[in-house]
């Protein structure tokens, strides 16, 4: 379910009026989200879901506690009013939380898109239906996802904060597969707009990539030159991100930590031309209008020609360390270069292509190691050009090193990682040296 | 895939119909009104009416879900109580069969018109989908039940105080940091599933499922070098109450991880290389979970998910015939095990699954597959095993796992056996990082813990332990298994599949495994 601002509005207004607490703080999320698979020329499963979570935090003092319900029956509501001060009146104190933010100004969202928040089933199966017939004709399956999704989020406190986002968001990925199981692709991208998502180019360049007819050869594992395509970058930038937390960092257990103490702020950590940030203007991979604790999230440059610029601050520890709060992103823009995917193989003598990463976790914190796997169109590069598929690798490696090894970038565009539905991340294609592959997988 | 470790639980139980009153802790007037609205009698009223407008737009066959979920969140960080959060979730969902196609949708709302909103967009769906539906969906006929089942707990977690709770967390962040630890983070959730399942065929079965998991978590620092360690409880999410948490001693467990990640900080590296290893069931659950649990799903199998979670090198001209393992080697699919976090009556597609346990493996064979409703004609067979769940009644039910198990040597055989016939090698307990590619053949998995052996015996701890291998070589490679003595449930309360993706908790049963000559790596070092 969808709120507007003022709907939203009437809502958590209804529950601070009601509350007994400190301070109140309530949160709404809801929306509504379909999809539809299919596999082996055939829909499997699709469906419609439409959510709507409501949560009231009390706070007495120092004690806190929180009650959510779905939906917006106001009997419901009201018993989450009492359930949430019923806790937060039994809680142990918290000597760090703090009272809730007053009002703020937002910046304007640019996550929605109006026409993709009304795509239905039918234009799902329009648009897979091409790709479908596609691989038919050349012989190979396909099995992919096709989504469109609508939501907000709002917030407000007894402080006299209120904030609203609305999003929407669209996703197509395919993989193909040819008919002896012996090679395959994929392509994927998520957007703002589903206009944008191309998914005939997207299903086209899944099916071009498993149906190479050259035997995938098997290379020995080791230290190899890699051109990783965006969804692979995007999925070991946001491993990173995901850790660039300033507390952990100054607590000694990241390896954002100084030896000795303190943080790594202001280090060259990376490569010159490795620029990460995030920012609700953002026309590609618009940030949140507002984070966790309610704050406005603003353009925030996390690495800058290299440079590590911004940790994560949560508004207590940025009180603690005298700084400006910053709040975990819900996006990523790493910034683009000039070279393209072509320009790439064409100056590679000996490397490995990858279209992207699977079941990536962490191996080593100390050096956010991370292990995962090449998946869907690994293929092998010589002498400047592709010169045959390559079976697949696991890789043990830290992003920190990729991004101190990068060679060259690509434009960054719209992607998607592996694992992670409903990401927004634009992301380009990175030539980079000495990637480490483990060992070798033989799956397809 | 196992997607975090967080921790939880399932069980419960308690069948008067007075019971559901005693589970939700009645605060006021307005919270047991709430409550009441979903009750099972206005629950099988909606679920009658969702299947007769079902019925009325032409679906040869339709099923409705309609559920309640408490959940309660509690995380503690070092002396201080950081979250503390009750969840109350209602919602259902329809999916129809209509003229060979399906059509699924669900809703928060649980409202006369919402429903008849829900049921018209489901009949939408499966008019769309029928462009790209060349072949029709066919199912086999389900028997119709009428029955009630609840996980059997001694006490429900929902029934004790949250100060109670929170104070425990705080107990066992104490005893770590006053252990030397410098740092400890704990958590408890608890989830109580209520779920009603009617069809057209006519079942109408409610099922109430409970699952508590616990967690902690020590980290060390030696400031001087840098460097930092962990060690993570082995505690195990469960399907049992409040009588798990209380069972289990904690304080000693916390105790404990802060000696030994002290010591892990000063181990001995692991030189890489081929070892004799003796797995823990602690470590081993979660391996199973990759390399036999999700490789015998058929619709992984059949293709159907390779767009994500992937396809299986245990193709289906395997079945009965490949050595998966060796001979010592049998996996059970159960639905029944006492404390199974996939331990239920009845699966989310209405097939009965409690006492029809199958082998997955027998004396190192592949048997079965784990399938759900319309899945068996795919490989000859006639019926459904009771693999079927949906994350919430909104969301489209698929194949997921039972409780998958390695059974115990019947032979008399401890974890000290096991040892004793290791010259040069390595025992790990707990599990740590984890990754497995999307066929399931090569898999590396790290640990908690790890201990030299010498010469039959335990020696020192070494730190930055991996072991990575291929699923039917390592399995082939194991020549001694532990008894009943050795044997441990662990689990997770996160496995992921499906786009969009769902989580399943699931629960498997180990015992400790020695493995010989399998490649081992030195996470620390720049090249592994």
């Amino acid at each position: 379910m969808l709120l507007t601002p003022s709907e939203a509005k009437a809502v958590t207004d209804r529950l601070l009026m009601r509350s007994k607490a400190d301070h109140c703080i309530v949160r709404l999320n809801g929306g509504e989200r379909t999809n539809l698979r299919f596999a082996r020329g055939n829909a499997t499963t699709n469906g419609d879901q439409s959510h709507l979570r409501v949560t009231v935090e009390s706070h007495f003092g120092q004690r806190a506690g929180a009650a959510s319900v779905s939906g917006l029956d106001g009997q419901a509501l009201d018993a989450a009013i009492s359930r949430s001060e019923e806790i937060a009146r039994s809680a142990p104190e918290n000597r760090e939380l703090l009272p809730p933010a007053g009002p703020q100004i937002y910046p304007g969202g640019a996550g929605y898109d109006a026409p993709t928040a009304a795509v239905r089933a039918d234009r799902l199966a329009a648009v897979s239906k091409p790709i479908i017939d596609e691989a038919a004709s050349r012989a190979v399956d396909v099995a992919g996802y096709c989504m469109a999704r609508r939501g907000f989020d709002a917030m407000a406190t007894s402080a006299g904060l209120f904030a609203h986002d609305a999003q929407t968001g669209a996703e197509f990925t395919v993989t193909a597969r040819n008919r002896a199981g012996t090679w395959s692709g994929w392509a994927g991208r998520s957007d703002t707009r589903f206009d944008l998502l191309d998914t005939v180019r997207l299903g086209r360049h899944a099916i071009d990539k498993a149906a190479y007819t050259a035997p995938a050869v098997r290379l020995e594992p080791g230290r190899y030159t890699v051109i990783l395509e965006p969804s692979a970058v995007c999925d070991l930038v946001t491993w990173m991100l995901w850790r660039m937390n300033a507390r952990d960092a100054d607590e000694g257990r990241s390896v954002f930590s100084r030896r000795g103490g303190g943080n790594r702020l202001g280090e060259k950590l990376f490569q010159d031309s490795v620029t990460i940030f995030t920012d609700p203007g953002d026309p590609v991979a618009p940030e949140r209008v507002f984070g966790d604790e309610g704050l406005p999230q603003r353009r925030t440059v996390w690495v800058q020609d290299g440079i590590l610029r911004n940790l994560i601050h949560s508004r207590f520890w940025a009180l603690e360390k005298g700084r400006d709060p910053v709040a975990r992103p819900g996006s990523l823009v790493m910034a683009g270069g000039t070279t393209t995917v072509d320009d790439m193989i064409r100056a590679t003598q000996r490397g490995v292509l990858v279209t992207r990463f699977w079941y990536m976790r962490l191996l080593d914190a100390q050096n956010l190691v991370v292990t995962g796997l090449t998946r869907d169109g690994n293929f092998l590069i010589e002498n400047g050009r592709i010169a045959a598929p390559a079976l697949n690798f696991r890789f043990n490696e830290s992003p920190v090193a990729v991004l101190a090894n990068v060679l060259a970038i690509g434009p960054s565009e719209r992607t998607r990682g592996g694992e992670n539905e409903d990401s927004v991340v634009s992301a380009p294609p990175l030539l980079v040296k000495d990637f480490n592959f483990s060992s070798a997988s033989e799956a397809i | 895939m196992h997607r975090r470790r967080f921790l939880q639980h399932a069980g419960c139980a308690l069948c008067a119909p007075a019971a559901d009153r005693l589970f939700f802790r009645v605060t006021d007037a307005a919270a047991a009104v709430a409550y009441e609205k979903l009750d099972p009698a206005t629950r099988l009223k909606l679920a009658d009416m969702a299947l007769d407008l079902a019925r009325r737009a032409g679906a040869s066959y339709a099923d409705v879900r309609v559920g309640r979920t408490e959940q309660e969140f509690l995380r503690a960080r070092d002396r201080r109580l950081d979250e503390l959060t009750s969840n109350l979730t209602v919602g259902f969902g329809v999916r129809i069969l209509l003229d060979g196609s399906w059509g699924f949708a669900g809703s928060d709302l649980v409202e006369e018109a919402e429903i008849r909103r829900v049921v018209a967009l489901a009949t939408e769906n499966a008019k769309a989908v029928r462009l790209i539906q060349a072949v029709p969906v066919t199912i086999e006929n389900v028997p119709a039940y009428r029955e009630d089942w609840r996980t059997p707990v001694r006490i429900d977690p929902f029934s004790i105080a949250t100060d109670v709770k929170a104070s425990k967390l705080l107990a066992i962040n104490e005893a770590a940091l006053t252990a030397g630890v410098n740092y400890c983070a704990s958590l408890m959730r608890f989830v109580r599933e209520e779920k009603l399942f009617a069809s057209s065929r006519g079942s109408r079965i409610a099922q109430v499922r409970v699952r508590s998991a616990p967690y902690f978590e020590v980290t060390a620092i030696d400031r001087q070098s840098g460097r930092f360690a962990t060690r993570a409880s082995l505690a195990a999410p469960r399907g049992q109450g409040w009588e798990y948490i209380e069972g289990y001693d904690f304080l000693a467990e916390a105790g404990a991880a802060a000696q030994e990640v002290q010591q892990k900080l000063k181990a001995k590296a692991v030189v890489a290389g081929k070892y004799d290893l003796v797995i823990d069931p602690t470590n081993l659950w979660l391996t199973i979970h990759e390399s036999i649990g999700h490789p015998t799903e058929l619709d992984r199998a059949l293709g159907w998910e390779a767009n994500f979670a992937g396809t299986s090198f245990v193709t289906p001209d395997k079945l009965g015939t490949f050595q998966y393992g060796s001979p010592l080697m049998t996996v059970m699919a159960d639905r029944s095990q006492a404390g199974g976090l996939s331990t239920v009556g009845f699966d989310d597609d209405g097939v009965r699954s409690i006492g029809a346990e199958f082998p997955i493996i027998r004396d190192g064979i592949f048997q079965n597959y784990q399938m759900a409703m319309g899945q068996a004609a795919f490989i000859g067979r006639g019926q459904s095993n009771g693999c079927a769940y949906g994350d919430s009644p909104a969301s489209f039910p698929i194949q997921r796992m039972p409780n998958i198990s390695l059974q115990p040597n019947p032979k008399p055989t401890s974890l000290d056996d096991l040892i004793a016939g290791v010259e040069d090698g390595i025992y790990i307990v707990g599990d740590a990082s984890f990754s497995i590619d999307q066929q399931r053949y090569n898999f590396q998995f790290s640990g908690q813990l790890f201990y030299e052996i010498k010469n039959g015996k335990r020696g020192e701890m070494l730190r930055d332990v991996a072991y990575q291998g291929r699923t039917p070589d390592f399995w082939n490679a194991m020549d001694g298994l532990g008894d009943a003595s050795t044997y441990h449930l662990g689990g997770t309360m996160f496995c992921g599949k499906g786009q969009p993706q769902q989580i399943a908790p699931v629960s498997h049963g180990a015992v400790a495994a020695r493995f010989r000559q399998i490649n081992v790596l030195n996470t620390s070092r720049p090249d592994f």
